[in-house]
């Protein structure tokens, strides 16, 4: 049982489950800044300035409760300038390349949390699988 | 639960843009029409969005909706055409204020926001097949 319950609750495995969390609410954000691509005084949806430092010093912490305390938000974007007479200041390109770069990162979440589990595998069948 | 996380965003500006298109095509068809159902020349249509906050989504998530659809009352270009069978006593003819330019830079504006809405389909497909095949 120690095995198991040291892969599931190591603080790579909660990082990374975090790390997921983060990417899907990420999604939705974007989906909301692109949906919002022509709508007049819209201020683009980003994940928390806050939140981003509190993650990244649980994680430099290497506690697992503390990380998985963490919780993901968004805020509004204020502070980007808006370039349009309407006072919106979504960026479609910059929005596409933000979408593309989460995606990627998801796969590489979901490529260790499969490896993790893979290693479970492993050692209950005795052999690679 | 939502597997393809916002889809209800992404899927109320895909309704929106459509609009958009529908509404371009509409000004388009009628650029020349000197009489329309009300007796007078057509006034081009404009739509205007604003977005709604979908909470299934989170909260800051805002999707987007055609609010209205407002005529645009700029006066038409007035050309001199006797021969007209809308002509006036005096010749002449009030065109539609319908600008084909800048329908058209209007129309390609909203097929782009709809390629970009439709990559954020393709993304979270993705984000939802990876998701499922974890420990495989």
């Amino acid at each position: 049982m120690e095995m198991v319950a040291s892969l599931f609750n190591s603080d790579n495995y909660t990082a990374v489950k975090k790390m997921m969390d983060v990417t899907a609410l990420r999604h939705s954000a974007i989906a909301s800044n692109l949906a919002n691509v022509s709508t007049p005084g819209y201020k683009r949806v980003d994940m928390s300035r806050s939140f981003e430092d509190e993650l990244r010093a649980s994680i430099k912490s290497r506690d697992a409760d503390e990380i998985s305390a963490a919780e993901p938000r968004t805020e509004a974007d204020t502070l980007t300038p808006s370039t349009r007479a309407d006072g919106n200041n979504v960026q479609i390109d910059s929005e596409l390349l933000g979408l593309t770069k989460n995606t990627m990162n998801f796969s590489v979440l979901t490529d260790f949390a499969s490896g993790s589990l893979k290693q479970l595998r492993h050692a209950i069948v005795g052999r690679p699988v | 639960m939502n597997v393809i996380s916002a889809s209800s965003i992404t899927g109320s500006a895909l309704d929106a843009e459509k609009m958009r298109v529908d509404i371009v095509s509409q000004n388009i068809a009628n650029a020349n029409t000197t009489k329309g159902i009300d007796g007078k020349p057509y006034q081009r249509r404009i739509v205007a969005f604003e977005s709604m906050l979908d909470a299934a989504a989170g909260s800051n998530m805002q999707g987007v909706r055609v609010s209205e659809i407002k005529r645009d009352e700029t006066a038409g270009e007035i050309i001199n055409n006797p021969e007209h069978p809308h002509a006036d006593d005096d010749g002449n003819v009030t065109m539609p204020n319908v600008n084909i330019p800048f329908e058209m830079v209007d129309m390609v504006t909203a097929t782009r926001s709809y390629e970009a809405n439709l990559a954020v389909v393709r993304n979270a497909r993705q984000l939802a097949t990876q998701a499922l095949s974890i420990g495989r």
